[in-house]
């Protein structure tokens, strides 16, 4: 179960990867950690740099699936993203928090959502 | 990019105001807002951010500094979400800040993006609405501001249409009252004198006290009808005028009471607390104080029933009111006055039991109880108070047999002829009624005739009158000969004063 669950994660952000390419993003960074935190992917979109979260469904729960990025999930994305730039030394620079969210169905069929700016830091 | 948006603030009535400067910059988003904003100001970002999304706008992603200039008085409540939305929506470009001429803006946001009305409007517009080319509000606050004569008032439904009237898009109709239509050409009231079935003399004192200004104390049984004649007291006070309607009208739109009234009030508020009400609840208080009962009993009445069940404490603060007719509220932060110009009327039981003075029935309370009872109301506040009578319970035959009294219109129009002769009588002085007059204007307009003084005379030595209650039989006797439209006091008025100084024909009850 929990090889299973991770292979589809990694799948998860093989599609993510693809649909964003597919949007023009330029994918600079895969599961960048930080040490209180970890972000997906990290890319480039036009003038901004976005930090995305991807969530993978195997089944449509109750209410957004937005919420399922929860306060803690947030902030683990939040410090990973301020660990980037100040890694990288990027400053005055758009940034933005990004959701993807892959629906896969029984029949093997996949929908995938793009929350843009989907949250803020607090 | 910087934007800059008028908006206002209140403190106590004054109205002053803010400017929301919404800057956006570079890096992670997120938001902070300064200029001592308390929660519900702090809280705005989320509204915003709801109602900016729902509205089909892009949640900008920056990083937002908003200040809510200046930065050293407390700002408080939601009126701010409209502002900081627009200057997001300015600051990324998304609408365009041209049209914005200075403007003043207030406004709460729902999460579906449409304006809800705030409070504190009125004050607002009073004092800004002369400098600034226009208001914008919600439509429910367009009629309180439209009140104030030449403010152009811009009333917006939603963020939306806030946001295409920037753009150019759409054009609003400036919102106009007409304030004069507002009052109705003869007050209407649901209750009315005739409804109370004898009781003549008290009737006849509230008129004389409504006439003069006269604060009354009655004291009476249970059932008697206390209750019943003090509801029917703003029937027979003056209309007030347009000035006097926006003076109760602004402290009701700082206290957020007026969307349950209507636009502006038009009649003279009566106010019954109960009798479990603190201190801070009847003056006026709390960490940016507000006002309390006796201000919003301003221009009206204030009715205490079972007057010494009130906290002594409660009885006490009232004395500053009725001596200057405004209370000074100091806390840290601030020392603010609110006006507290009202009719006291007090009402209650003879002895704790209330039969005291019945014929039928036997009181069951001790004189230790009576006293007790009694020594709540301490000299200095019955000192203030001219009339107080006794209202006996009505016999069962009486009430089917009595004829119908007068209606609160014939009452009304007597106490606004004697009213009128006050207002020349005190031109210029800052006073409004007899029963404000000092020492020097009651020897300077109660001139007595030959036989008046004789009564006077015998009636102190008689009744054994202190000297204080000397000069309140001479202001009630002034208004009972202006009630006559007579420029002398004579004999009967002097009569009839006499017998409404009650407390102090009895002083084993009033001194306690």
């Amino acid at each position: 179960m929990g090889m299973e669950s991770y292979q589809q994660g990694i799948k998860g952000e093989e599609t993510a990867e693809k649909y964003l390419v597919q949007q023009g993003f330029e994918i600079l960074e895969r599961n960048f950690h930080s040490q209180q935190g970890e972000v997906d992917i990290v890319a480039r979109d036009k003038d901004f740099l976005v930090f995305i979260e991807v969530k993978n469904y195997s089944f449509r729960s109750l209410g957004s699936p937005l919420s399922a990025v929860r306060k803690n999930k947030r902030e683990s994305i939040i410090h990973a993203a301020r660990t980037y730039l100040l890694k990288k030394g990027i400053k005055k620079t758009n940034c933005r928090f990004d959701v993807l969210t892959i629906y896969r169905g029984m029949d093997g069929s996949r929908r995938i959502e793009h929350f843009k700016n989907a949250f803020f830091c607090d | 990019m910087l934007v800059k948006i008028n908006s206002a603030a209140i403190l106590g009535l004054e109205a002053y105001r803010v400017e929301v400067e919404v800057d956006s910059s570079r890096g992670l988003p997120g938001q902070s807002i300064v200029g001592l904003p308390d929660a519900a100001v702090r809280e705005a970002r989320d509204r915003v951010r709801s109602a900016i999304e729902n509205s089909g706008f892009e949640f900008p992603a920056s990083y937002f500094t908003i200040n809510l200039a200046p930065a050293d008085t407390r700002k408080e409540g939601p009126l701010y979400d409209l502002p900081i939305a627009l200057g997001m929506l300015m600051a990324s470009e998304q609408i365009s800040s041209q049209r914005l001429n200075g403007s003043i803006i207030l406004g709460e946001l729902s999460l579906d993006g449409s304006v809800r009305p705030v409070k504190g409007v009125l004050p607002i517009c009073l004092a800004l609405a002369k400098d600034h080319q226009q208001v914008m509000v919600s439509k429910g606050n367009a009629d309180e501001a439209a009140l104030v004569e030449g403010a152009v008032v811009m009333p917006v439904e939603s963020l939306r249409q806030a946001a295409d009237y920037l753009n150019g898009k759409i054009k609003i109709q400036p919102h106009r009252v007409d304030v004069a239509s507002l009052f109705p050409p003869e007050p209407e009231f649901s209750l009315d004198f005739i409804d109370v079935k004898g009781q003549g003399h008290v009737k006849r004192a509230l008129e004389v006290a409504a006439a003069g200004g006269h604060n009354l104390l009655m004291v009476g049984s249970p059932g008697s009808g206390k209750t019943m004649l003090a509801r029917r007291l703003p029937t027979i006070l003056p209309p007030l005028s347009i000035e006097e309607a926006l003076e109760v009208t602004r402290l009701y739109s700082v206290t957020g009471l007026l969307n349950s009234k209507g636009v502006l009030i038009t009649r003279r508020p009566f106010r019954s607390p109960h009798h479990t009400t603190s201190d801070i609840g009847i003056i006026g208080g709390g960490r940016v104080p507000r006002p309390g009962e006796v201000s919003l009993a301003h221009l009206g009445v204030l009715f205490l029933d079972e007057f010494p069940e009130f906290d002594r404490q409660v009885l006490e603060v009232l004395r500053q009111p009725l001596e200057e007719d405004k209370v000074t509220i100091s806390r840290a932060h601030s020392s603010l006055t609110y006006p507290a110009q009202f009719m006291l009327v007090a009402a209650m039981n003879p002895c704790p039991c209330g039969r005291l003075y019945d014929q039928n029935l036997n009181c069951t309370c001790t004189p230790i109880q009576i006293q007790r009872y009694w020594r709540k109301l301490s000299e200095p506040l019955l000192d203030r108070i001219d009339i107080q009578l006794e209202v006996p319970r009505l016999k069962p035959d009486e009430l089917s047999s009595l004829p119908e009294g007068e209606t609160s219109k014939q009452i009304r129009q007597r106490v606004q002829a004697a009213r009128r002769t006050q207002n020349q009588r005190f031109k210029g002085s800052g006073i409004y009624s007899n029963a404000r007059m000092h020492p020097k204007q009651i020897r300077e307009f109660c001139r007595l005739d030959k036989e008046a003084e004789n009564i006077l005379k015998s009636a102190i030595v008689h009744l054994k009158l202190s000297a204080r209650a000397y000069d309140k039989v001479l202001k009630l006797a002034r208004t009972l000969a202006d009630l006559e439209d007579r420029p002398v006091i004579c004999a009967s008025h002097i009569a009839e004063a006499t017998q409404y100084r009650t407390l102090d024909r009895n002083p084993s009850t009033s001194s306690g």
